[in-house]
């Protein structure tokens, strides 16, 4: 079983780096955990270390510049050298197909004999990994009749995992057979490329898929053109800059080209091309929707896609853990109590508990500086500043506005810094620039009922405070049973800058200061 | 001081970049080394060398077919000083123009040599002595390139000399070797021998605008030996030595036997390298390639995200058309906007006569990729307009995918053919095919319709007047 490895996600912007140097020469038999190689990208030397021990085939040669994600070299772990040097940079011209599967192996059959002209190429799901048995395609970015060469990447899958780019693999004409939504299990087709042929009719439009797993087969010899979908120059800007993709978006010119007034209507949200292709046509496309018993599709918006590949990402690429504590609310309460009337009437804002729980998380910051720093390549980045990100929902989903030097706001600015932002979320008023740049990040899913969770990392902070519902617990107070309000708090962090000590000393530190809010006014 | 951003290099690539940055709202500099604004293009390359080009064509008219025309001269000849002299004025017309374009747009122009001391502070040293210091946000490398030499070439400026003196000479030479048959080296060639120079073109390859189609290189050579260049291609320069006013080169054939040329003035036009010098980038960790061009990302971003590099000091086509689009990209994108550069639809241009303008795949490049395609062409003689004027050589030649019918290619020698290459521009940019140009009405009569023919001899073999 030999292991790929591939350029690891090292920053936010960062979309491509340089081999420096390899450490090791091809065929060298390395450690686990060794530093086989160093990287560079635009921001940082690091360093690669290898993901098991093995025989090294070297894939990606000095001075090359591969994109995150890219194949830099591959591990044979039964050290038997069966991989040869030479077979492996052959690979290397198509890391890019490499890097989407663990275990290409079965498409590669595929890929032999160049240019039979005419010959049909069926892709099919390829293995994505051991416990994933369907995916979802999430995008086509290319459509049947388009021109796609070899290695090129024509769609986008999803697993409940991750996504992935599928590549072509054959230089020909594509012709899809499932759709974008649809859900496949591992070895359905996808889609097929007739080889070096062009044009849009081409006879193999009419082999509809066999097999049960096509739901959606595509409608025989449609008018397409080459050019459909293709873009003006200004259409093409401004989809850029509105996030979205040609594909998304019906072209009203010539051919289906994309115009400038189309680019300027097109919305986020445009219904996928596809699906009203076959409308036109009236082919009998037999739809997933089961009559009957209500089930609605809908495109992810641009915004929960970001969540869920940040999401994903974060839980993919750090080292995540969490640890708990619990806290008696019972002082915060009776000084909420206490004061509540007075703070509202002069600041004329609300005492919360959020306003408790930044401070507190801001001193506790400051003594773990760990906690509020981030990695950046293969430095670590520690802030002198608490921006703390604060978790809302938003109609559109999930937004994160951050609270700029929390460490040296009071009470009453905290809470209407916060009012403030909250008031933004809902109307979809946040600018970027006040929702990037939080240091740390606290997300409260009490006030949804919320017992106990474990939150996700708001990358690239290496630190999330969960607060939680507040339940009256019996608790042992000096040897009885007291009924006290409790919250159960969690801090997921990352173990990979954040030691335990760090993590659970902060979290109960937190705990300290809140149970005992006078600490906060002394900072003890 | 504190700007939004700085160019360094006047040129088209980056006084267009300054005029985009202000026109986005950014507080922006332009540093210059020269007295004038314009860089190469305007002060030493394509605005001086078009205006010899024309008058020398005049020239050539009148000497060789007013006659035919109807129209008789006694005492022909050529005033050499008045012909560099109006060049100038054409060359001090333009760069004034920038100027005032400066003003306009409020960009504040900095003379004398730009150079970083940190990613953002910029130092500009004038031929005074006197040093002006001030920070900027973001840079942008416009420096361009000069013209490259070969190692054991002394170039004394005089005789043996480059494009930039070859725009200045006050007499016509009697013999001018021109070392390199690229787009400089023909141009000026041009010139000269119209003038009525004896020319000859030295070149290592076996064709002339080797990067060009083919078809384009020979048929271009075919019409300047007309006007008596004399070609030696697959020629290895091995000397350049200077007597008194005698140039002597020494080459190699490919028969690896020694041949001599002698004239009186030798220009090297072996092309153009990237110019970084004084510039500081070992101050801002910004490194070069081994031809000297600053390396940038997609972005035309350096090592330093704030600092950008277009045009000529960066890799690519050296033309002043790609700094510009490159200038526009590089505001845009630092104004947070996402634009886009097609650089295999930037289109190539040589100003001899026939001119050659050419834009897309060459057909060697498609018979490389293995593309099926197929080809088109109309040759000038068989276009009314060019019979009207005397300009029948040339073609349109037009290549176009096999089965889509997608123009992939369009390469025209002719009159008029860097005008007319706009067409092709613009239906590929759309991806046209060669039969929607072939159905889109073109004036009669006009050099465009052999755009036009060749188009329909794609299509089908439907040329209607061959």
């Amino acid at each position: 079983m030999s292991l790929e490895v591939t350029v690891p996600n090292v920053g936010e912007s960062i979309s491509e780096v340089t081999i420096a140097q390899w450490l090791k020469s091809d065929g060298d038999v390395v450690e686990m955990d060794e530093v086989i190689c160093e990287m560079e990208s635009d921001k940082a030397t690091f360093e690669l270390t290898a993901e098991a021990g093995g025989k090294l085939s070297i894939v990606a040669e000095e001075g090359e510049t591969l994109e995150i994600g890219g194949l830099v070299c591959k591990i044979d772990e039964s050290a038997a050298g069966e991989g040869s040097a030479d077979t492996s940079k052959e690979e290397n011209t198509d890391s890019q197909a490499q890097s989407q599967n663990d275990n290409g192996g079965n498409e590669q059959e595929h890929k032999s004999s160049d240019s039979s002209e005419g010959e049909v190429v069926e892709m099919n799901v390829p293995t994505v990994g051991e416990s994933i048995t369907e995916v979802v395609i999430a995008s086509w970015l290319k459509s049947t009749g388009d021109q796609v060469e070899m290695d090129e990447v024509i769609a986008e899958i999803e697993s409940d995992k991750a996504t992935f780019e599928l590549t072509a693999e054959a230089t020909g004409v594509l012709e899809t057979i499932a759709e974008e939504g649809d859900t496949l299990n591992i070895g359905a087709p996808l889609c097929k490329i007739t080889k070096n042929a062009g044009g849009s009719s081409a006879s193999s439009t009419q082999t509809a898929a066999k097999e049960d797993e096509t739901p959606n087969p595509m409608p025989a010899a449609n008018n397409d053109s080459y050019a459909s979908g293709h873009s003006s120059p200004a259409a093409a800007k401004i989809l850029a800059e509105k996030g979205i993709k040609a594909e998304n978006v019906n072209g009203t010119g010539k051919d289906g080209r994309i115009t400038k007034e189309d680019a300027l209507n097109a919305k986020a949200s445009t219904a996928p091309k596809a699906p009203q292709k076959s409308a036109e046509k009236s082919a009998p496309s037999p739809s997933l929707k089961v009559e009957g018993r209500g089930q609605e599709r809908k495109r992810m918006t641009p915004l929960r896609k970001t969540i869920a590949k940040r999401l994903v990402q974060v839980k993919n690429e750090t080292a995540m853990l969490t640890t708990f504590n619990e806290v008696n609310m019972q002082p915060i309460m009776d000084l909420r109590k206490k004061y509540k009337e007075s703070f509202k009437k002069k600041y004329e804002v609300n005492l919360g508990f959020m306003s408790f729980f930044t401070k507190a998380c801001c001193l506790a910051l400051q003594e773990f500086p760990a906690v509020n720093a981030q990695i950046d390549g293969d430095e670590m980045v520690y802030n002198e500043f608490c921006d703390i990100s604060i978790a809302v929902s938003a109609p559109k989903g999930l937004v994160v506005p951050v609270i700029r030097n929390a460490e040296e706001m009071s009470f009453d600015t905290i809470e209407k810094t916060i009012v403030e932002l909250a008031t933004k979320a809902k109307n979809n008023k946040l600018s970027i620039d006040e929702m990037t740049g939080g240091t740390f990040t606290i997300t409260n899913g009490g006030i949804f009922g919320s017992m106990l969770s474990t939150p996700i990392i708001n990358a690239p902070q290496s630190a999330i405070l969960g607060m939680h519902n507040i339940v009256e617990r019996p608790m042992a107070v000096n040897g009885e049973v007291k009924i006290l309000p409790i919250m159960y708090v969690a801090l997921s962090y990352d173990h990979r800058i954040i030691d335990g000590r760090e993590s659970v000393g902060f979290l109960v530190r937190v705990k300290e200061l809140l149970e005992d809010p006078s600490r906060l006014l002394l900072g003890i | 001081m504190k700007y939004d951003i700085t160019i360094i290099g006047s040129g088209p690539g980056g006084y267009v970049a300054a005029i985009r940055c202000a026109q986005l709202g950014m507080k922006t500099a332009l540093v210059e080394k020269y007295s004038t604004l314009g860089g190469t293009c305007l002060n030493v390359g394509c605005i001086p060398s078009k205006a010899l080009l024309d008058s020398s064509e005049h020239y050539h008219n009148a000497h060789k077919r007013f006659e035919e025309h109807g129209i008789k001269i006694n005492d022909l000849g050529v005033d050499m000083p008045q012909m560099i002299k109006r060049k100038d004025s054409v060359v001090s017309q333009t760069t004034a123009g920038i100027d005032y374009l400066m003003k306009k747009n409020k960009i504040d122009v900095h003379h004398g040599l730009g150079s970083f001391q940190d990613k953002n502070t910029i130092k500009v040293l004038n031929d005074k002595g006197e040093v002006n210091t001030f920070t900027s946000a973001k840079t942008i490398i416009a420096t361009g390139s000069k013209p490259a030499n070969l190692p054991f070439i002394e170039l004394d400026k005089e005789r043996v000399i480059t494009s930039t003196e070859a725009l200045n000479l006050q007499k016509v030479p009697d013999h001018l070797i021109i070392i390199g048959g690229g787009v400089i080296g023909l141009e000026l060639g041009s010139v000269y021998a119209r003038l009525g120079a004896k020319v000859s073109v030295i070149e290592y390859m076996d064709n002339i605008i080797p990067t060009m189609d083919r078809t384009m290189g020979k048929d271009l050579q075919r019409s300047l030996k007309k006007i008596g260049v004399k070609f030696y291609l697959q020629h290895k320069v091995t000397g350049v030595s200077r007597s008194e006013d005698q140039v002597t080169v020494t080459a190699e054939d490919k028969k690896g036997q020694t041949v001599e040329f002698l004239g009186d003035y030798c220009m090297v036009a072996i092309g153009r390298k990237a110019y970084t010098e004084g510039l500081g980038l070992e101050n801002v960790g910004i490194t070069t390639d081994k031809q000297g061009r600053v390396e940038v990302n997609e972005h035309l971003q350096t090592s330093q995200d704030n600092i950008f590099a277009i045009g000529d000091v960066i890799k690519g086509a050296m033309l002043a058309h790609k700094a510009e689009e490159e200038g526009v990209y590089v505001a845009e994108y630092a104004a947070g906007q996402k634009p886009h550069i097609n650089y295999n639809l930037i289109p190539g241009v040589v100003y001899t006569w026939p001119e050659v303008a050419s834009v897309g795949y060459t057909e060697e490049q498609l018979k490389e990729k293995g593309t099926a395609y197929k080809t088109g062409a109309f040759p000038f003689k068989a276009l009314g307009r060019a019979r009207a004027s005397m300009d029948i050589e040339g073609q349109v030649k037009v290549l176009a995918d096999k089965q889509t019918d997608e123009l992939l290619g369009v390469h025209i020698i002719g009159p008029r053919a860097a005008d007319m290459i706009a067409e092709a521009v613009i239906a590929m940019e759309y991806r046209a095919s060669a039969e929607d140009i072939a159905r889109m009405s073109h004036a009669h009569p006009t050099y465009t319709e052999a755009m036009k023919e060749a188009c329909l001899a794609a299509t089908e073999d439907r040329a209607l007047h061959v």
